[in-house]
C-alpha cells in the first residue's frame, strides 16, 4: 500500500512537471488568440466607435452586412477568386519546378535555392517593388514597348479589369517556391526503384510523372491545397499595399474590408461581423485539414 | 535522409530542354530582385531607363538622413523592427521549446486536447483578432508600445512552431534521456544538457522561419503602431509609397534594406532551413 501511494505521488509530480512545461504556451494562446476570438464574436452584436461604450444592437450588424452591403459579397467573391487562383497557379508552378529539380540535373541545388528565396522576402517589399514594375513607365510597359507591343500597355493596377489578376501574379511569383519545397519533400519518400522499373518497362519521363509521382503524392496535394487556400483567404499585405482594395473595389477582399470598416470608418462592431465570417471559414478549412491529416496518420499505421 | 537520386536521363536534348525551362523560370524569379538592387544605385535621372545598367554606383539613395518623414528615418524603422523581432524570438523560442518537449516526452494532462487545439489554431485568421487586441492594448494605453506587438507575435507563431518541434522531439531517442536520468538528472536538466544541444539544427530552422514571419509582419504592426517613431520597417516603407511616387530611388533603397536581413539568413542557413521544412512537412 505504501508502494502504491509512492507511485501515485511520483506520477503526480511528473504530471506537474509536464504541465509546467506546457503552461506558458497555453497562457499566450489563450490570452492573445482564444480570448480575442471570443471577443470578436461578441463585439459583432454591438456598436462601437472606438471612443464611447459598447452599445448592444443584437443582430442588426449581421442583417445589414448580409442584406445591405454589396461590398461584403464583392470582397467575399474577390477573396475566393484570389485564394483559388493563387493556390492552383502556385501549385502548378511549384509542382513543375519540383519535378524538374527532382530529376537531378546539373545545378539542381542552385535552382532550388533561387526558387525558394522570394518566399522569405517581405510581402510589403515585394508588393512595393511590383508597384513599380506595373507602373505606367515601369518594367512591364517598357518591356512591351521594346517588343513594339505598345497597344498592350496599360495602367495595370489602376484598371478594374486587370488589377486583381495582376496581384495574383505577384503572389504566384513569390510563393511558387513554397509549394515546390513541400512537393520536393514528398518526392523524397518515393522509392527510386519504382522509377527504375518503369523506365525499364519503357515509360517516358512524362509518363512516369503522371503515373507514379502524382498518384503517390496525392496526400501532399490535398494538404497543400488546403493550406494554400487558408493562406489565400488570409491575404492582406499584398493587396493593401498594391491597391488598397481599389480601383473601384475591384480588389477588395475580406481582410481589407475588415480593416477599412474598423480603422478608417471606426465601425468596430460592424467590422466584427466580417471577423466572424472569416473565423467560420477558417474553422471549416481547419476541420477539413485535421480530418485529412488524421486519415494520413491512420494510413501510415 | 536520402540524397536526391541522379537520373541518367535520356539524351542531351531532354536535358537541355529541362535546363532551359529552369533557366527561364530562374530568370523570372531573380530579375525583379536584381532590378531592385540595380535601381537603388541609380541617380534620379537614370531610374526611368529601366533596362539600363547603372553607370556608376550612386549611393545617394541610401543617404537615409536626407529622406525623412516627419523627422523619422529608415534607421529608426530598422531599429524598431530589430527590437521587436529579437524580443519576440527570444520569448517565442523559450515558450515553444518547453511546450514542444513537454508534449513530446513528458506527461501532460489533456495532451490530446492540446494537440488538437494547436492544430486548429494554426488556421485562425489573425485579422479577426486585430480589433480585440487593439481594444485590449488601447485600454492599457499601450499602443505604440513594443509589447503590444511582441506578446501577440509570440502567441500567433506558437502553435505552428510547437507542432513542428514536438514532432521532431518525438523522434528523439529516449535512451539518451534515460541515460542522463540514470546519472541523476531531473527531466528539466536532461532537457537542457542532452536534448537541446543535439536539436540545434531543427530549432535554428524554426527560429529562422519565425524571424522571417515576424520581421515581415505587416497587419498588426500597422494597427498597433500609430506614430511614425514606433513603426516597424514594413509599415514605415508604406510612407515611401505615397511620398516617393516620382523619386523611386529612395524607396528602392528602403526595400533593399528591408529584404537584406532575411536574405542574409537565407544565404547562410538555407540548407538547414530546407531540411527542417522538409522534415516538418513529411512528418507533421
Amino acid at each position: 500500500m505504501v508502494k502504491t501511494s509512492n507511485i501515485k505521488k511520483k506520477e503526480l509530480r511528473e504530471y506537474i512537471t509536464g504541465d509546467a512545461f506546457v503552461l506558458p504556451v497555453l497562457v499566450f494562446i489563450f490570452l492573445f488568440i482564444i480570448w480575442p476570438v471570443i471577443q470578436s464574436l461578441v463585439l459583432a452584436f454591438f456598436r462601437w466607435d472606438g471612443v464611447g461604450p459598447w452599445r448592444y444592437v443584437g443582430l442588426k450588424n449581421f442583417v445589414k452586412m448580409f442584406t445591405k452591403e454589396p461590398l461584403f459579397y464583392q470582397s467575399l467573391k474577390n477573396s475566393v477568386i484570389f485564394a483559388v487562383v493563387t493556390t492552383f497557379g502556385e501549385m502548378a508552378i511549384g509542382f513543375t519546378a519540383a519535378v524538374l529539380i527532382d530529376l537531378g540535373i546539373r545545378c539542381w541545388k542552385v535552382y532550388r535555392f533561387i526558387f525558394y528565396l522570394p518566399v522569405l522576402l517581405s510581402q510589403v517589399a515585394v508588393s512595393l517593388l511590383w508597384t513599380k514594375i506595373y507602373a505606367e513607365d515601369g518594367l512591364v510597359n517598357t518591356l512591351l514597348g521594346v517588343l513594339h507591343l505598345e497597344n498592350l500597355q496599360n495602367v495595370w493596377l489602376g484598371d478594374p479589369r486587370f488589377a486583381l489578376w495582376a496581384v495574383c501574379l505577384v503572389s504566384m511569383w513569390q510563393f511558387g517556391g513554397w509549394h515546390m519545397i513541400f512537393f520536393l519533400a514528398g518526392m523524397q519518400g518515393i522509392d527510386p526503384q519504382i522509377y527504375e522499373s518503369a523506365k525499364i518497362d519503357g515509360a517516358s519521363t512524362l509518363r512516369r510523372v503522371f503515373s507514379i509521382t502524382i498518384p503517390m503524392l496525392k496526400n501532399v496535394f490535398f494538404i497543400i491545397t488546403i493550406l494554400s487556400l487558408i493562406m489565400g483567404f488570409k491575404a492582406f499585405d499584398m493587396i493593401y499595399v498594391m491597391t488598397s482594395g481599389g480601383p473601384a473595389m475591384a480588389t477588395e477582399i475580406l481582410g481589407t474590408l475588415l480593416y477599412t470598416q474598423a480603422f478608417d470608418v471606426q465601425r468596430y462592431g460592424y467590422a466584427s461581423v466580417i471577423a466572424v465570417v472569416m473565423v467560420i471559414i477558417a474553422m471549416l478549412f481547419s476541420m477539413f485539414y485535421i480530418r485529412l491529416s488524421g486519415y494520413q496518420k491512420e494510413a501510415v499505421e | 535522409m536520402r540524397k536526391f537520386k541522379r537520373n541518367e536521363f535520356g539524351g542531351f536534348l531532354s536535358n537541355s530542354f529541362i535546363q532551359i525551362c529552369l533557366i527561364i523560370w530562374a530568370t523570372v524569379e531573380l530579375f525583379p530582385i536584381l532590378w531592385l538592387f540595380m535601381s537603388s544605385f541609380k541617380p534620379p535621372g537614370e531610374i526611368r531607363k529601366v533596362f539600363a545598367l547603372p553607370t556608376s554606383l550612386y549611393t545617394g539613395n541610401y543617404d537615409f538622413d536626407k529622406f525623412r518623414e516627419g523627422g523619422i528615418t529608415i534607421g529608426i524603422y530598422l531599429r524598431n523592427s530589430a527590437i521587436v523581432a529579437s524580443l519576440s524570438l527570444l520569448i517565442l523560442t523559450i515558450v515553444v521549446l518547453l511546450a514542444a518537449y513537454g508534449i513530446a516526452k513528458l506527461k501532460v494532462t489533456g495532451k490530446n486536447v492540446i494537440i488538437i487545439l494547436l492544430l486548429g489554431l494554426v488556421g485562425v485568421p489573425v485579422h479577426s483578432l486585430m480589433i480585440p487586441i487593439f481594444y485590449f492594448f488601447n485600454k492599457l494605453n499601450m499602443l505604440d508600445n513594443i509589447w503590444g506587438l511582441v506578446l501577440p507575435y509570440v502567441a500567433f507563431h506558437a502553435p505552428f512552431s510547437t507542432l513542428i518541434l514536438q514532432s521532431y522531439f518525438k523522434q528523439f531517442p529516449d535512451e539518451l534521456i534515460e541515460a542522463a536520468k540514470i546519472d541523476g538528472c531531473s527531466n528539466i536538466r536532461a532537457f537542457f544538457t542532452v536534448v537541446l544541444p543535439v536539436s540545434l539544427g531543427a530549432v535554428s530552422a524554426v527560429t529562422i522561419l519565425n524571424f522571417t514571419y515576424i520581421w515581415n509582419e505587416f497587419l498588426f504592426a500597422l494597427v498597433m503602431m500609430r506614430h511614425n517613431a514606433s513603426k516597424t520597417l514594413p509599415v514605415g516603407l508604406m510612407n515611401f509609397k505615397g511620398q516617393y511616387l516620382i523619386e523611386w530611388g529612395p524607396m528602392m533603397a528602403g526595400l533593399v534594406v528591408a529584404i537584406i536581413p532575411t536574405t542574409i539568413f537565407y544565404f547562410i542557413f538555407h540548407r538547414n532551413l530546407i531540411k527542417g521544412i522538409s522534415v516538418g512537412a513529411v512528418k507533421g
